[in-house]
C-alpha cells in the first residue's frame, strides 16, 4: 500500500471533496481516499500492484475534475 | 414496446408544494393579526416572532443555506442524476441500435430528492430548535453577548460570500467540511438507494448552518422555550424550503451555466446579509460606527424627527420624553435631552409586535421587552452635552439616538 497526493485545483465547494472520497467505492485497489477542499488536494492509500496513477487520474476525471501528482 | 422509465415528479406536484408554502405564510400572517388567540408560550408577539422567522427564511435564508448546505443538496442529488444519465446513455443506445428517432427522452427527477432533502431538513431542525430552546431555558443571552454573536456570524457570511466570489483561497476555510466519519458513513449506508441519501444529508444539514440560520439558532435559544424554540426554527426553515427548493431544482435542471448565473447571486446576497448582521451586531452593541448611527444626523429624514421630538415632548409633564415604540420603528429617531440632567424616557408601545418591542440602550446596559401595549419608563441618569445615547432593538435593526444638548 502507498500514500499518494494529488492536487485537484479546480474543486469549488466541500461537495466536491465528498464526490471524490466517493471513488473509494468503486475504484479497486483503493483503501482510502481523503479530499480536502481547504487544501484543494486529495490523499489516496492505494495498491500499487492493483492500481496505477492513471487509472485514479481517469476516475477523477470521470466525476468532473482534473487531479495532478504531486 | 414499453421502456422501463423511472417516474419523474409532475410539475404539478412542484406547482402544490408552492402553493402549500404560500398557504402557510398566509396563515402566519393572519395568526399574526390575531395574536391574541395565538399563545404558544406565555410571552405576547410570539406569533409575530414566528412570521419574522419564516419571512427571514423565505427572504434570505433560503439562499444564505443554499450557499453553505448546497454541497450536501448537491450530493443527495448526485445518486438520482447518476441514475438518471446512466438510464439516459442506455437510452440512445437503444435508439441507436432500433433507429427510432420518436422515442422520449429521459428528463433528470431531481424534484422528489430536493424535496425528500428538505422535509429532512425540516424535521431535523424543529428538534434542533427544541433542543436549543431547552438549553436556552438555562442559559441568558444578555445583548452584548448576541451582538457579538452576531457580528461572527456575519464575518462567517462574509468570508463565505467572498469564497464563492473566489477572491482568494484564504476564504475557502470559511467553509465548513463536514466531518470525514459522517459522509463516509452516509455514502455506504446510502448506497444504492434513492430515498435514504437525501433524507440523511437532509438531516445532517444542522451540522452546517448557514450565517442566516445560525442567527435564527441564536433567537431560539433566546426563547429560553422548548416548544417555541422548536416552533421558531419550524418556521424558519419551511420559509427557507420554497428559494431552497426553486433554486436547487433550476440549477440540476438547466444546467451548470445557470448554476454559476445563481451562485454568483447567491454569493452577492450573502454578502450582503453579512454586511447588515455585522451592522446589526454594531447597533446592539451601541458603536457609532453602525452604518445608521454614522449616517443618521446627515439624512433628511432624521432631521424632521428631531422636530417630531418636540412635538411629542411638549405633551408631557416637565422632564418627562416620549419614545414611541411602533412596528416600523421608533418614532423619532432622534431625541433631545438637556445635559447635566437625570430624566425619565417614556416608551409607549400600541399593539407594536415587531422586535421593537425588544428595546436595548446598550450603553446603560438596559434591556427589557415592553408589552405589546402600554408604558415602560426607563430612568436615564444625567450625560453631559454633546453625548449621544444610541438606543436599538434586540436585533439592530431598528435604532434611534438620544442627544445631549
Amino acid at each position: 500500500m502507498i500514500k499518494k497526493t494529488f492536487k485537484i485545483p479546480d474543486m469549488t465547494c466541500t461537495n466536491c471533496a465528498m464526490k471524490l472520497e466517493s471513488i473509494e467505492d468503486t475504484l479497486e485497489g483503493v483503501k482510502e481516499i481523503n479530499a480536502s477542499y481547504h487544501k484543494l488536494q486529495m490523499t489516496v492509500e492505494y495498491d500499487e500492484a492493483r492500481l496505477t496513477d492513471e487509472q485514479i487520474i481517469a476516475a477523477v476525471k470521470k466525476k468532473g475534475y482534473q487531479a495532478l501528482p504531486t | 414496446m414499453s421502456r422501463n422509465r423511472k417516474p419523474s415528479i409532475d410539475p404539478v406536484i412542484l406547482i402544490a408544494l408552492g402553493i402549500l408554502l404560500l398557504t402557510i405564510a398566509v396563515v402566519m400572517i393572519v395568526l399574526q393579526s390575531n395574536t391574541d388567540v395565538v399563545s404558544i408560550t406565555n410571552n405576547a408577539g410570539t406569533a409575530s416572532q414566528l412570521v419574522v422567522a419564516f419571512i427571514t427564511g423565505l427572504t434570505t435564508g433560503g439562499l444564505s443555506c443554499l450557499a453553505v448546505q448546497g454541497g450536501l443538496l448537491a450530493s443527495s442529488l448526485a445518486h438520482q442524476i447518476e441514475q438518471d444519465y446512466i438510464e439516459q446513455a442506455a437510452h440512445a443506445e437503444r435508439k441507436k441500435r432500433s433507429g427510432k428517432k420518436n422515442q422520449t427522452a429521459v428528463h433528470s427527477s431531481s424534484a422528489f430528492p430536493i424535496f425528500l432533502f428538505l422535509m429532512a431538513k425540516i424535521v431535523a431542525y424543529t428538534l434542533l430548535g427544541a433542543l436549543l430552546g431547552l438549553l436556552g431555558s438555562y442559559l441568558t443571552l444578555s445583548p452584548a453577548t448576541r451582538a457579538v454573536l452576531m457580528i461572527v456570524i456575519g464575518v462567517f457570511m462574509l468570508g463565505n460570500a467572498l469564497r464563492m466570489f473566489n477572491v482568494h483561497p484564504i476564504f475557502r476555510y470559511f467553509s465548513i467540511e463536514p466531518p470525514k466519519f459522517i459522509t463516509r458513513y452516509i455514502r455506504r449506508t446510502a448506497k444504492g438507494t434513492d430515498t435514504v441519501t437525501p433524507l440523511f444529508l437532509g438531516a445532517l444539514t444542522v451540522f452546517i448552518p448557514c450565517g442566516v440560520t445560525q442567527a435564527m439558532m441564536a433567537a431560539a435559544l433566546g426563547t429560553s422555550s422548548m416548544v417555541m424554540g422548536a416552533a421558531l426554527m419550524l418556521a424558519f426553515t419551511l420559509g427557507t424550503s420554497p428559494v431552497f427548493f426553486i433554486v436547487a431544482y433550476l440549477t440540476t435542471e438547466l444546467g451548470s451555466r445557470l448554476e454559476k448565473f445563481f451562485m454568483r447571486f447567491v454569493a452577492a446576497m450573502v454578502l450582503l446579509l453579512g454586511l447588515v448582521t455585522i451592522n446589526g451586531g454594531l447597533n446592539v452593541l451601541g458603536s457609532p460606527l453602525s452604518f445608521q448611527n454614522l449616517t443618521r444626523n446627515l439624512l433628511p429624514s432624521n432631521r424632521e424627527s428631531v422636530s417630531a421630538a418636540q412635538t411629542a415632548q411638549s405633551s408631557l409633564t416637565e422632564g418627562d420624553i416620549v419614545l414611541y415604540v411602533q412596528n416600523q420603528g421608533y418614532f423619532p429617531q432622534t431625541i433631545s435631552a438637556p445635559a447635566g440632567k437625570a430624566f425619565t424616557l417614556n416608551l409607549i408601545t400600541n399593539k407594536t409586535y415587531s422586535c421593537a418591542r425588544d428595546f436595548v440602550i446598550p450603553a446603560l446596559d438596559y434591556y427589557e421587552l415592553l408589552p405589546d401595549t402600554g408604558t415602560v419608563q426607563v430612568n436615564v441618569p444625567a450625560q453631559t452635552k454633546g453625548d449621544r445615547l444610541f438606543f436599538t432593538c434586540s436585533m439592530g435593526m431598528y435604532t434611534g439616538q438620544i442627544v445631549f444638548e
